[in-house]
This record gives structure tokens, C-alpha cells and sequence, in this order.
């Protein structure tokens, strides 16, 4: 009978010697992911634009397209094409920081660890508060804390609340989001890639327990293809929220009442 | 004892038999390396990563928005202008081409028109000079039939003066021969009239 299965300590699974002084996988990670996205477009850019795109190309191309026409019209309208190269940078480097998770020998999302995400989703908070700032002024801060329609006597309390959410809890929803998601999703394939060697290399005389190693590993595999749709959907998710964010500081709860009263006057 | 030990990154996992409650598998556990990698926690960020990861960023977002996006985008841009100025170019063919059928068309109605009426015309000119002929036929046809039948009177006429002569010359005879003395040619002609007209 199976007693025991000692999992080794979550940094066992996490942390890696440093390769060099400062610089450990994380790190190499990250720089891979801004090199190969910088190469990617590079060569993108090289190719004959009046060409129908293919290979490279056409992956740049696609991407940006997705970006353009999946998330900037989607959230912010034509105004906020401008935001496109950083939205395009923010989702393909996230992309490419968590897909090293399901590549071998990498094997972990460089998101799975709490300093990138955190540094984007500060980078994201600063953004989208200088916005704010730069278009409706020191009005951002009472557009932000106090909705439109809220009574004089709540607007203390509603006040309170909408400060603490949306300027300290979305960069904290943000960071923990993509760490928790992209770390957990590493946690599950280290398990079942554990469990699955364990008992493939159990000394045992149980000789039934050898044959169901195939569970763990088929549940390996189902996960390390779910892990591919995660990575995509992280990024996604990160990049279309910075959107809503930016795309919320432009306009302020002032231009929604506005556009409510034409939309009203035109009915 | 039944037990798998299987080493990862310094620690151990091990997996144990409950026939045997005791593990003697060795632990090599990370004590033996230089560096400490249970610190810091799992959920704090270390600072190389932080500035590696952040500097990566910063410098790929920095390309995209100076160098990288403007580039592909403006091919894109300048691919879509040469597909809609084609797209345009081709439908301003199209309409041109439209245009020239519906010309063509419009020409081809106007001279089936005009031959229609030509042919018209034809015709009716065609019927006219037939109606005249035969009106002019008919006209020659009567004079021919008017002179023939005054011809023919004309001989008639002159066959019963002819007759009527030889008539009266030989029934003047056969009355001189009968009572010796010739008729007058008052009664002769009286008797002969009478008998000819019977």
C-alpha cells in the first residue's frame, strides 16, 4: 500500500542556482522573452510588406491585428490605437515569459514568480494614473473615488472603497492574477510529472502500481495542454484589463455622463 | 522497505511503502549547496529578477513603441493602401466596363431601332411602288382592253357594213332577178336592218 508521497518544499520547485552573479533562470527567462519578441517583429519588419505575409510575418502581423482589433477597439475605440505598441509589448512579453512553463528543460513560467508580474502591473498602475491624470487633471481622483449617483451621505464610505480598489487592489488583482494562475499551473505539472516518476520507479512488490503511473501521466499531458491555453489566456487577460484601465483614466466618469446625456438626447 | 527516491533540484522526493515505516533513503538536501535557495519565500520578489525582468520589458517596450511597431505597421499600412487602391482600380474598372456595355447596349438598341424603321420604311416604300405598278398596269391593262374593244367594234362594224352591204347587194339581186326591177336601196337597207337586227 502507498502511504506516502513527500512533495519537495516549494522553493525546491521554484528557485534555481544562479547562472551567474544576479542573473538565475528567471532572469534568463525574461531576457529571452524580450530578445525573441524584439527578433520576432525585427524580422517581421525586414520582410516585403506589399507581399502577402507568411512565416514571421505573418505571426507579427496576426498578433498585432489581434492586439488592434481584439482588445484596443474592443476596450478603449479607435482612440486608444496609440496604446497599441505597449499593449502589444505587455501581452507578447507576458506570453512569452509564461510559455517556457510547458518548453522542456525551462520547464517555469518566469511569471510564475512574483517579481515580473509585479513590476508590470506597477508599470500598468503608473500608466494609467498618469492618464488619468493628464486628461481630466486632479478631477481623476474624485472621478475615480465617487461613481456617478452616489448620494452626498455615502460618498464618504463609497469613497473609502472605490480608493482602496481601484487604486491599491488592481495593481495587487493584477499581479496575483497572473502569479497565482501561471504558479499554480506549475505547481500541477510538477506533481503529476512527480507522481508519475515516483511510481514508474517505485521499489515495490506491489506489482499493480508500476501500470498506474499512465494516470498521473495522462493527466500530465492533459494539463501541459491546458498549460498552453493558460499562457495565452494570462497574457490576454492582463493585456485587455490594462486596457479597460487606461481606457477608464481617459474618459472618467464625467465623459460616460456625457455621452449617457447625447445617447439620452438622441433617443 | 519499498521506496523511490528521486532528486530534484537538491531536495528529495521519495515515495514509501507503509510495509516499512521507516525511510533510510538519503536526503541530499540543499544544505550541500553554496547558494540558499529556500530564501527569500515563494511570494517575494527577488530583486535580480525584478530589474532583469523589468529591464527586459522596458527595453522590448521601448523598441516596440520606436522602432518595431512603427516598422511592421507601416508596412501594413502601406500593404492595405496597395490592396484598396487596387480594390478601388478594380472597381472603377468594373464600372467602367459596365459602363461600356450599357453604352454598347444602348447603341445596339439605337441602330436595331433604326434598321426596324429602315425596314419599315422599306416596306413601305416597297408596298407603294407595288401599289402604283399596279395601279399602272391596271390603268395600261384598261387602255389596252378600251382600244382592244373599240378595235374589236371597230371590226364588228365594219364586218356588218361589210354584210350588210354584200346583204343588201345580193337580196337586191335575187329582187331584180325575182320581179325584174331593183329594189331601192331605202328599202333594201330598211329590209336588210330589220333582218340583221333579228
Amino acid at each position: 500500500m502507498l502511504a506516502a508521497f513527500e512533495f519537495p518544499k516549494i522553493n525546491a520547485i521554484l528557485r534555481w542556482k544562479d547562472l551567474f552573479s544576479s542573473f538565475n533562470k528567471i532572469s534568463l527567462i525574461a531576457v529571452a522573452a524580450a530578445l525573441i519578441g524584439t527578433i520576432v517583429f525585427l524580422l517581421a519588419g525586414r520582410k516585403n510588406a506589399n507581399e502577402a505575409p507568411k512565416g514571421v510575418r505573418n505571426l507579427a502581423e496576426a498578433t498585432v491585428e489581434f492586439v488592434e482589433d481584439g482588445i484596443v477597439m474592443q476596450t478603449m475605440g479607435e482612440k486608444g490605437l496609440g496604446w497599441t505598441p505597449f499593449l502589444l509589448s505587455l501581452f507578447v512579453f507576458i506570453y512569452l515569459c509564461n510559455v517556457p512553463g510547458i518548453i522542456p528543460i525551462l520547464q517555469m513560467p518566469a511569471t510564475a514568480r512574483m517579481a515580473i508580474p509585479m513590476f508590470l502591473s506597477l508599470i500598468v498602475w503608473v500608466v494609467y494614473n498618469g492618464v488619468g491624470f493628464k486628461h481630466q487633471g486632479l478631477g481623476y481622483i474624485g472621478h475615480t473615488i465617487w461613481p456617478p449617483g452616489v448620494p452626498a451621505a455615502l460618498k464618504p464610505l463609497v469613497g473609502v472603497i472605490e480608493f482602496i480598489s481601484n487604486i491599491i487592489v488592481r495593481p495587487f488583482s493584477l499581479t496575483v492574477r497572473l502569479f497565482a494562475n501561471m504558479l499554480a499551473g506549475h505547481i500541477l505539472l510538477v506533481t503529476f510529472a512527480l507522481l508519475t516518476e515516483a511510481l514508474v520507479k517505485a521499489e515495490t512488490k506491489v506489482y499493480m502500481l508500476k501500470p498506474m503511473a499512465i494516470l498521473p501521466f495522462f493527466m500530465l499531458v492533459f494539463l501541459t495542454a491546458f498549460e498552453v491555453l493558460v499562457a495565452f489566456l494570462q497574457a490576454y487577460i492582463f493585456t485587455i484589463l490594462t486596457a479597460v484601465y487606461i481606457s477608464g483614466a481617459m474618459e472618467g466618469h464625467g465623459d460616460h455622463d456625457h455621452d449617457d446625456a447625447h445617447a439620452a438626447a438622441s433617443h | 522497505m519499498h521506496h523511490a527516491v528521486i532528486h530534484l533540484h537538491g531536495t528529495t522526493v521519495r515515495l514509501v511503502s507503509s510495509e516499512d515505516a521507516t525511510t533510510t533513503a538519503a536526503t541530499g538536501e540543499a544544505s550541500t549547496e553554496s547558494q540558499d535557495l529556500s530564501k527569500p519565500g515563494p511570494i517575494v520578489p527577488e530583486l535580480k529578477e525584478l530589474y532583469w525582468g523589468g529591464g527586459s520589458f522596458v527595453v522590448f517596450a521601448l523598441l516596440m513603441r520606436v522602432v518595431l511597431y512603427p516598422k511592421l505597421k507601416k508596412g501594413m499600412k502601406a500593404r492595405y493602401e496597395g490592396i484598396r487602391t487596387a480594390h478601388e482600380s478594380a472597381d472603377a474598372e468594373r464600372a467602367s466596363a459596365r459602363a461600356e456595355v450599357a453604352d454598347y447596349e444602348q447603341q445596339l438598341a439605337g441602330i436595331k431601332s433604326e434598321a426596324a424603321r429602315k425596314v419599315d420604311v422599306a416596306r413601305a416604300a416597297v408596298e407603294a411602288e407595288r401599289a402604283d405598278a399596279i395601279a399602272k398596269l391596271n390603268a395600261r391593262l384598261g387602255e389596252q382592253r378600251a382600244a382592244a374593244k373599240a378595235e374589236v367594234e371597230a371590226a364588228r362594224a365594219a364586218a356588218q357594213s361589210q354584210i350588210r352591204d354584200a346583204v343588201s347587194d345580193v337580196a337586191g339581186r335575187a329582187g331584180e332577178l325575182a320581179t325584174g326591177k331593183r329594189p331601192s336601196a331605202d328599202v333594201l337597207n330598211r329590209v336588210v336592218n330589220e333582218v340583221m337586227a333579228k
